[in-house]
């Protein structure tokens, strides 16, 4: 099993968006609480759509954990937290 | 299973784009920081990245250096992210290994988000270490292969609709036309004539709705809206509620019998833009498709009262049924065409023009109906104050466009359209009125449309370069008073006139906000559908399958909403024609039909 010290979160968002504040408060919270370097990316779909399109997300908020979509719609942030140790386990 | 990052072998490629990017940031202090990245095996710089000898560069790098991961570092990802990923795929690299992120934004004259040489070093610095980063930690989207429907939903059935529909049903897709009111044809069918040929406006669009009708692909579903939209390019999953017309359209002949027997008159807002009136039950004009009558429920005696069903009595197939329901029906879409159109500006908010005070002030649009043969007035200029021929006419330009206040941009369509009924009045109706246009500039910029200007000009319309700033109506006559001040002529103008129309600005469509939300569409600052790159992918949306065309995606006239509608239609063929598409495997398995959990 590889460990990694780090995972890139890329967080899908639009300005319009109810759910997306939410998601960008837990990943906060998760950052401060997981002992790894969470590197976080917001991404406006409105600013970069080709990113968005690239993943195939026709809806925000929606999480990217290195480069593999893993939630569109608000997460639960259990299965939120579970997904980035699931990435740091390897 | 993810890898350890210090395993990867990325190479950074900064592109000058000309002097673009390198006149704008200092390229020797950017590569320096970079060559200091951690994760950073290789960085160079090209004159144009994008080029032959820029891609081959690239591709040698590649394989000289063994790298594994790419980050270009130049324009925008949707003008030239294929590009790289095509490039980078050719040397043996995985696409979504393959990162353009924009940095030109910064140094580009022009640009609105440029910035001074140090920010956008610092900006340029950060973005990409940003980038490596991600790049560095980056997995495969996994990718599966899924089969596409060949079907078509187009939104909205005015010309740019009907135009798409039409392309994609010869091509032999099948294709779902969803329109809003009862008939299809939208806004063109009413304007009476169309700049610049002065072509009758429904003749030459009944080819267009006649075929549509008859089109053995295309199944009109008239009098209904999209209400949800789920799934993914080439399998989205639609369903769209069915508003009951009370009236079952296999029996009805629209012979128009229940129509003359109806007691009930409404003043019709959407076929008379307001200025006349039709029955409860209604046929909504003579070259409507389907000709099928349509009764509005919020009119209806018998629907209010429980009393009447005239209607009912006269018609000669029993096609009348009071019983209908509103109904949810489901399709499958394999791409979507949206092709929703405008509204007009309601004026009323510009309160110095005393739209809604002044009974002689009416909207071009107004005006259009007004002047056609077939419309509420058949085809007399009248004025609604007194039923007389008005002697004088002001046509007020760029009311609710060009303005800080309202909408900053240029509404493209009115300059234009203002000549038209200049030239109509003039040629075929009022011969001795004399008209006035008002305006800021005139713009005149498309195939033959200076010389319809000079044309107009020559008809001896009057042009006068200025606006008034306020209308005042005089009590006794409804005249119509108002100063312009003309520089051309360097004097103010006092003008009474008998009437004035407005040229209002082109809005998105009522409910274009809401659409957008069920389709995940991006709309721009003024509420347009937002395409994709505005110069070189102007029909694609922020949802792949997702097209737009006409009116919804700015204003703009009829020849280019027929480009645009082409466009869309060749872009849906270039997505479905091979029966199957590559996705990402998350899309399937959680958005599509066979969706996990």
């Amino acid at each position: 099993m590889i460990k990694l010290e780090e995972v890139y979160v890329e967080d899908f968002m639009s300005p319009g968006c109810v759910g997306c504040p939410a998601v960008k408060a837990m990943l906060e919270e998760l950052s401060d609480e997981l002992e790894c370097e969470l590197i976080i990316e917001e991404v406006d779909i409105t600013v970069d759509a080709t990113r968005a399109a690239q993943y195939g997300i026709m809806s925000v908020p929606a999480v990217a954990i290195n480069g593999i979509l893993k939630f569109v719609g608000l997460p639960d942030r259990k299965e939120l937290k579970d997904a980035i140790i699931e990435e740091l386990e390897g | 299973m993810p890898s350890d990052s210090k395993d990867k072998r990325i190479g950074v490629f900064i592109c000058h784009c000309g002097k673009n990017i390198a006149g704008g940031v200092d390229i020797e202090a950017l590569l320096q920081s970079i060559r200091e990245t951690p994760g950073v095996k290789f960085v160079a710089e090209n004159r144009y990245s994008c080029s032959e000898d820029g891609q081959i560069d690239i591709q040698n790098a590649i394989q000289d250096q063994e790298l594994d991961r790419v980050i270009i570092a130049a324009c925008a990802p949707s003008l030239h992210l294929m590009t790289f990923q095509r490039c980078g795929e050719s040397a043996g690299i995985e696409p979504s290994f393959v990162d353009l992120i924009d940095i030109r934004k910064w140094t580009m004259h022009g640009n609105p988000e440029k910035v001074d040489p140090d920010e956008a070093l610092e900006r340029s610095k950060k973005l990409i270490k940003q980038a490596v980063k991600r790049m560095s930690l980056k997995r495969v989207i996994p990718q599966v292969v899924v089969k596409t429907e060949p079907s078509v939903l187009v939104i909205g059935g005015g010309v740019a609709g009907l135009e798409a529909a039409l392309d994609l049903a010869d091509k032999g897709y099948e294709v779902n036309l969803v329109e809003r009111l009862p008939t299809i044809g939208g806004k063109m069918a009413l304007l009476y004539k169309v700049f610049p040929t002065n072509d009758c406006a429904p003749c030459i669009l009944a080819p267009k709705t006649a075929y549509a009708n008859i089109h053995p692909g295309i199944n009109l579903l008239t009098y209904s809206e999209v209400t949800a939209v789920e799934g993914y390019i080439g399998n989205f999953s639609v369903k769209v509620t069915r508003k009951p017309r009370y009236i079952n359209e296999d029996s009805c002949t629209g012979c128009g019998l229940c129509v003359e027997k109806c007691p009930q008159k409404v003043i019709d807002s959407v076929y008379s833009a307001g200025i006349g009136e039709r029955k409860a039950i209604y046929i909504p004009y003579d070259l409507a498709i389907p000709k099928k009558a349509v009764i509005d429920d919020e009119n209806c005696l018998y629907m209010k009262t429980g009393a009447c069903r005239l209607c009912e009595d006269e018609c000669p197939t029993d096609a009348i049924d009071f019983d209908q329901e509103s109904r949810t029906i489901e399709l499958k879409a394999g791409a979507i065409i949206v092709a929703t159109g405008f509204d007009e500006y309601n004026p009323t908010e510009k309160t110095e023009y005393g739209y809604d005070r002044y009974d002689n002030v009416i909207t071009q649009y107004q005006l259009a109906r007004i002047l056609d043969i077939d419309g509420p007035t058949k085809g007399k200029l009248l004025r609604p104050s007194d039923g007389k021929e008005p002697q004088n006419i002001a046509m007020i330009q760029c009311v609710g466009s060009r303005d800080e206040n309202t909408n900053e941009y240029c509404s493209s369509i009115c300059c234009m359209y203002a000549l038209k009924h200049a030239q109509i009045i003039r040629e075929m109706v009022l011969p001795d009125t004399e008209i006035y246009i008002c305006y800021i500039d005139m713009r005149t910029a498309g195939k033959n449309f200076e010389a319809y200007y000079r044309r107009t000009r020559e008809l001896g319309i009057n042009f006068i370069r200025g606006r008034p700033g306020e209308i005042i109506e005089e009590t006794d006559t409804k005249n119509l008073i108002m100063k312009v001040e003309d520089p051309d002529l360097g004097r103010l103008l006092n003008l009474e006139v008998e009437m004035v129309v407005l040229s209002c600005a082109t809005l998105p469509s009522e409910g274009t906000e809401q659409l957008s939300g069920i389709l995940g569409t991006a709309l721009d600052e003024n509420g347009f559908y937002q395409e994709v790159h505005p110069k070189l992918r102007p029909v694609e949306t922020n949802v792949r399958g997702i097209y737009i065309c006409g009116a919804a995606q700015g204003p703009k006239d009829i020849p280019d909403s027929i480009v645009q509608a082409k466009a869309a239609a060749s872009c849906v063929d270039g997505e479905l024609r091979k029966g199957e598409i590559k996705l990402p495997e998350f899309i399937v398995k959680t958005t599509g039909p066979d969706k996990e959990g």
